[in-house]
């Protein structure tokens, strides 16, 4: 109870934190709707001389960037802002004050900063899937939209598991925004689907970096094509990164020297 | 209560000699050195105790708050605060002690004050009648009522110290931690934030354990005052027992109108300005030096004081050597 009570207020000081700049904020919410646009440009392209590609035509893939989309606004709404926050804070000694409230300091930083902008990403994200599905001429059943749904959290699990591993190493190596930038580069390729790729990438983004269950297969399921042993693999998958980067985080608190006064 | 029983924290720290060379060879081969930053001290401090704690830069003042208040694991010894392990960072722990540290804020820059106490209630989960009741309080005793609805960016330095100090008693913890709480503010807000402490320290039985380079701050708040260098306890007892075990004599300072004068027959001439001197006498000659001085040699403006605490710690901390 106390952690909801907790992630309401976090939330509700974040908005007000990003509405203190007016002018930033408005155009923040300008950039947020243009970057929409932007990100469908490519596919719009590719799919403008061919019907197929890879089993995919553009009403499907059209899914996958929805669920791109998605899981994009959590991670630059919420995970990204937070996770720099961390940064900031081991690197100014502030983190202190985070070790010492009685909550746990992985769930007090994970939803420490909040950009409600980016929000509006999931939107357009829903809006994009009910167009898929129209322009595709078909209807997603009933348990293939529960499934879709669900899998879209373990996605957003999946991908919230390894950025708090690399923000984890912070705590080592104090600046690290290359690492962040790359890992942004490799999530950037979970807007097509995952087929796509061939030979060892189509390995390394399955289960190395596995943009894979971010995407791919959260937009087969609710497509209907997901079999059940891949759906549990997807879950189970996304479980095991976020133990993973669980045991990192705890490991990498116990490394925290603080910065001196 | 707290009880410190050997405690040391050592950091191992990287260490190259500068230019280009030796930083591409520190890039293979790494050389450590193992920094002693607290290294065995031993104290209790009984429950509503004000305790200073003083040393020079580098001393090993903050790192053992930091071990006292959970922030640091200690490399060997024994902490207790209250009944607790700091570094296990129990929640019942945490929601007893507060740490303020002068040179870094919890307040969100962007937001008024209001916004972060809000976000302490949440987090330490105050009933919002306690909060209620105690923000009144600490409103009242910090004279916060301007400044909890201005963002945190637009306060003063002394403003946003008061405000610091709010947000890290709204869970009405019992033991203080403060690490440099006047540091950078200016000698009216000193004396506050001063006020502040001892007023809160008596109305609610809390421990306070200071840190500050101000001197006045420890003279007027701690009764009892430890001092450490090079991570070793050199002293722990009251105030006047510290000066008279240092430095015994007394400083008597007085304006003479005689235009060629020697006093170096009462005492050591300490300082002169003008016509104003300080001698250094000891205490058993006080009588006969100030009856000398007020008698034959005439002077005025007579004071007889303790030797500056300032003075008494330069001079201690220049005789202890690094272990």
């Amino acid at each position: 109870m106390r952690y909801l009570r907790l992630i309401g207020v976090q939330l509700r000081i974040s908005a007000a934190s990003g509405m203190a700049y007016r002018s930033d904020f408005l155009l923040e919410g300008f950039g947020t709707i243009a970057w929409m646009f932007m990100t469908l440009l490519p596919l719009m392209v590719l799919f403008d001389g061919v019907e197929q590609l890879e089993g995919w035509d553009r009403g499907s893939a059209l899914i996958v960037m929805a669920y791109f989309m998605g899981v994009r606004a959590v991670l630059v709404g919420l995970v990204s802002p937070s996770l720099t926050e961390l940064t900031e804070r081991i690197r100014t000694g502030a983190f202190d004050y985070v070790l010492l409230k009685p909550v746990d300091a992985q769930a007090l930083i994970s939803a420490s900063r909040f950009e409600p902008w980016k929000f509006l990403e999931l939107v357009g994200a829903l809006v994009l899937v009910v167009y898929a599905f129209y322009s595709k001429g078909t209807v997603p059943g009933g348990g293939d939209v529960v499934l879709g749904a669900v899998l879209f959290v373990v996605g957003v699990v999946a991908m919230y598991a390894l950025w708090i591993a690399c923000a984890a190493s912070a705590f080592w190596v104090v600046r690290l925004d290359n690492l962040q930038y790359l890992l942004s580069a490799i999530f950037d390729t979970a807007r097509w689907p995952v087929q796509v790729f061939q030979g060892v990438w189509r390995a390394v983004f399955t289960f190395v970096i596995p943009v894979a269950v971010m995407t791919t297969y959260p937009a087969m399921a609710l497509l209907g094509r997901l079999d059940a042993q891949t759906a549990l693999a997807t879950v189970g998958g996304s479980l095991a990164l976020l133990v993973v980067s669980r045991i990192i985080w705890q490991i990498a608190i116990r490394n925290y020297t603080s910065a001196s006064s | 209560m707290i009880r410190v029983q050997d405690l040391a924290k050592h950091f191992k720290v990287h260490k190259r000699p500068p230019g280009l060379v030796s930083a591409m060879r520190s890039l293979v081969r790494r050389t450590y050195e193992t920094v002693k930053a607290v290294d065995g001290v031993s104290f209790t401090i009984e429950r509503g105790e004000r305790v200073g704690f003083l040393g020079p830069n580098g001393a090993g003042k903050t790192t053992t708050l930091k071990v006292l208040s959970g922030l640091l694991h200690p490399s060997t010894g024994t902490v207790d605060v209250e009944g607790f392990t700091p570094h296990k960072r129990e929640t019942r722990f945490l929601e007893a002690i507060t740490l303020v540290m002068g040179q870094k804020s919890q307040l969100i820059w962007d937001l008024p004050p209001a916004e972060t106490y809000a976000m302490n209630r949440a987090i330490f989960d105050v009933p919002v009648a306690k909060f209620d009741q105690t923000l009144d309080e600490l409103t009242q005793l910090l004279d916060l009522g301007p400044l909890l609805q201005k963002p945190t960016r637009q306060l003063s330095l002394g403003e946003r110290m008061k405000c610091e100090l709010a947000a890290a008693l709204l869970h009405g913890p019992t033991t203080l931690f403060l690490d440099e709480p006047t540091i950078g503010l200016d000698v009216a807000m000193q004396v506050a934030v001063r006020d502040f402490v001892r007023d809160y320290n008596q109305r609610h039985e809390s421990t306070v354990l200071l840190t500050s380079h101000y001197m006045d701050d420890v003279v007027e708040l701690c009764p009892r005052i430890i001092v450490i260098d090079h991570g070793r306890i050199i002293h722990d007892g009251d105030l006047r027992g510290l000066i008279k075990q240092m430095d015994p004599d007394k400083r008597v300072s007085f304006t003479t109108t005689d235009t060629e004068p020697d006093f170096s027959k009462l005492g050591t001439v300490m300082k002169r300005d003008g016509q104003r001197f300080t001698l250094r006498v000891a205490e058993a000659e006080i009588p006969a030096v100030v009856g000398q001085l007020l008698g034959p040699l005439k002077v005025v403006d007579l004071a007889i004081e303790d030797p500056p605490l300032e003075d008494v710690l330069r001079d201690m901390f220049g005789k202890a050597k690094p272990p």
